[in-house]
């Protein structure tokens, strides 16, 4: 696959990775104020990933995502404000205020949903990627799964299933070194997730997940491969979440300059900004306004989500059942 | 011949053999099990070669454990394994990790390094251990520096000449390398086998296997029944490791003539090719873009754009490493293998 992206692809590219990262961060204040209901699991950190494989689907393409689900659904392009008021529980939300950060969906962009089943969503995108092959469309389906996800049976059997049915379907494995407080390589027999692609005789690449151009370019091999019906195909991306494994984790198990180096020497949104101006691609102007936007929209979902209305109680089924004629 | 027990190292790049040729080619896998497994038939070889010490740096992916429990078992102690002393050295999972192990064993005075991974993994190592001679292992994708060959007589090869039983003039041979220099980058790296000239902005996913992604390789040597960017050179202007020069092409997709070159397992391209020559020793040689990146021994490590001037020169002073075949045609012809009744392992030894 080309990195040849052009400026609009750029800048695109930047700002769903700023988006996140400002969401993701507002998010981690306005929990702390006890006004969020349920859990929060934030994706700060991992925002190359999100950006790096969804800026090749379009929103006939399904993906299913987990409990950490905001950035895959930004990614995905759906829509700030009815995130935010989705997490602060309010009518306005995209599921009405009734699912939550875990249960996030919009199935007019592809996006089957959070969940907080751990590997729940590769059976889904299994199934996605059956109707589109029996459809006979060119879509293809995407599951984000973690290191937790990646020893779960759903996700073996998904594989399987993709494998013998030769869907169009991408494994993606983001690898944040933890399954909630379990280091990975205590927890994932064979340590790399890409190795087990083999046993479903499908290919297993494992990429810098701290470089979106690594896993645009990985994404994009992928994504082709399955759309031209050359069937399913696993990705590790091997990243690092900035946060806890949910909002109030203590996380006693990193070591304590962990995130701050990592940070400091491998953020996505750094060396993207690094190599793009050094390259003569974008300014630093074009970039700081992307900047500038994005935390006018952040400032303006969570102002809104604040003050919009809650579900009331006759809503309570409505959207729950399916109404046959 | 009697000489002191000398220490070894054995370094394993568990990264590779997993880069995105295995999507864009039919590139396989060399698991991290794969990995541990051929460690411990290095270790059997070691052990029956008089190798009573080795050092191997540790790893998030297992194999330096797995090592670890096998030296444990049964097996180990029937073959009288070597005791393995795992360093002590923080881990940041990148090639950093196999530049501060090399580093270490260096300091510990290692008589030899085996390297497990792909030229990248070999170059790493060789820029940090000047004359400690390398045996070199593949377990990377397209490999042109370490041959393929099976560890334990590889094993055997090296731990004879790390217990100082083969000459150095047979045992040893000297590489060349390729300097990439850019004085106000302050940028000085090494290639083992081949600088690859690419329009790619990015390093992105680093591996390069596309002839549209290519517009100059300069190469060490370049083998004929090479596999990757060297077989280049090497199906059109062959080098061997030995002659004192290297080559280079230049490729353009209008070209009147294209190569068809293996550039990935699996993948054969027709490349354009509208020149090349030989690659004199000592020459700084400027690049034909004036930006894109560089790929060392296949890999895309360098961005550079119009304000950067890097150059490549050839030189003649690489690492040592091991001659597998010349060392074990060596211990053939003087019975090196061969023991008496006393050793553990004659089959009429009481032990056996």
């Amino acid at each position: 696959m080309s990195t040849h992206l052009n400026t609009e692809q750029l800048l695109h590219a930047y700002r769903v990775m700023r988006t996140i990262r400002a969401f993701e961060e507002r998010l981690h204040i306005e929990f702390a104020t006890g006004e969020i209901p349920g859990f929060v699991h934030l994706y700060a950190g991992e925002e190359a990933s999100a950006a790096g494989v969804m800026a090749h689907l379009r929103d006939s393409d399904c993906i299913a995502s987990n409990h950490r689900g905001h950035g895959h659904c930004i990614a995905k392009g759906v829509d700030v404000h009815g995130m935010m008021a989705e997490i602060y529980g309010k009518k306005t939300g995209v599921c009405g205020g009734k699912g939550g950060s875990m249960h996030i969906a919009d199935l007019e962009k592809g996006m089957l949903g959070a969940n907080g089943i751990v590997g729940a969503g590769a059976p889904l995108v299994a199934g996605a990627a059956l109707a589109a092959k029996l459809k006979g469309t060119d879509d293809v389906a995407v599951v984000f799964f973690g290191d937790g996800g990646s020893n779960e049976g759903a996700v073996f059997e998904a594989m399987n299933l993709a494998a013998i049915m030769n869907l169009p379907c991408i494994f993606v494995a983001e690898n944040n070194g933890y399954a909630e407080a379990t280091a990975s390589n205590w927890s994932v027999a064979c340590d790399h997730i890409a190795d087990r692609a083999a046993g479903f005789g499908m290919p297993g690449v494992t990429i810098d997940g701290y470089d979106f151009f690594a896993v645009h370019e990985a994404a994009g091999a992928a994504i082709e491969r399955a759309r031209s019906g050359q069937g399913p195909s696993l990705v590790e991306v091997k990243l690092t979440r900035y946060y806890g494994h949910f909002e109030g984790d203590a996380q006693t198990y990193r070591a304590p300059d962990e995130v701050k180096n990592l940070r400091e020497t491998r953020d996505c949104l750094m060396q993207f900004r690094q190599r793009t101006t050094r390259a003569g691609l974008l300014g630093d102007a074009q970039l700081d306004l992307v900047d500038a936007q994005v935390e006018d929209l952040i400032e303006d979902a969570v102002r809104r989500a604040k003050s919009d209305p809650k579900p009331q109680p006759a809503d309570l089924l409505s959207d729950v059942y399916v109404a046959y004629p | 011949m009697s000489h002191p027990a000398p220490t070894v190292g054995i370094i394993v790049n568990p990264a590779s053999g997993r880069d995105l040729r295995r999507l864009t080619a039919s590139a396989g896998l060399y698991s991290s099990t794969d990995k541990a497994s051929a460690v411990q038939r290095l270790l059997a070889a070691f052990a029956a070669t008089g190798i009573r010490r080795v050092l191997l740096p540790p790893d998030m992916t297992g194999i330096a454990a797995a090592v670890l429990k096998a030296s444990n078992g049964p097996q180990a102690a029937g073959q009288r394994w070597p005791q393995l002393d795992i360093l002590d050295m923080p881990l940041r999972q990148t090639v950093e990790d196999t530049r501060l192990a090399a580093r270490q064993m260096l300091a510990r005075g290692v008589a030899l390094i085996a390297v497990l991974g792909g030229d990248g993994t070999h170059k790493a190592v060789a820029a940090e251990v000047g004359d400690i001679p390398l045996l070199t292992l593949s377990t990377g994708t397209n490999n042109a520096f370490p041959e393929l060959r099976e560890a334990t007589s590889a094993g055997l090869a090296g731990g004879l000449f790390a217990a100082g039983r083969i000459p150095a003039q047979v045992g040893l041979r000297r590489n060349k390398r390729l300097l990439v220099r850019d004085p106000a980058r302050e940028l000085c790296e090494w290639a083992l086998v081949e600088v690859a000239v690419s329009p790619q902005r990015f390093i992105g996913a680093r591996a390069l296997s596309r002839a549209e992604d290519l517009a100059e390789v300069f190469a060490t040597f370049a083998e004929p029944h090479a596999i990757g960017l060297s077989a280049l050179c090497g199906l059109w202007c062959p080098v061997s490791r030995h002659a004192a020069e290297g080559a280079w092409v230049r490729l353009n997709g209008q070209a009147e003539q294209a190569l068809l070159a293996p550039l990935a397992p699996g993948l054969v391209q027709g490349c354009g090719i509208t020149a090349a020559g030989p690659l004199a020793p000592g020459v700084a040689y400027s690049l034909s873009l004036s930006s894109g990146t560089l790929a060392l021994d296949g890999e895309r490590e360098i961005e550079f754009s119009e304000h950067d001037r890097p150059t490549v020169t050839l030189d003649a002073h690489g690492p040592l490493s091991i001659d597998v075949e010349a060392v074990l045609a060596f211990a053939a012809r003087h019975r090196l293998l061969a023991v008496g009744r006393e050793h553990p392992q004659h089959p009429a030894h009481p032990q056996c």
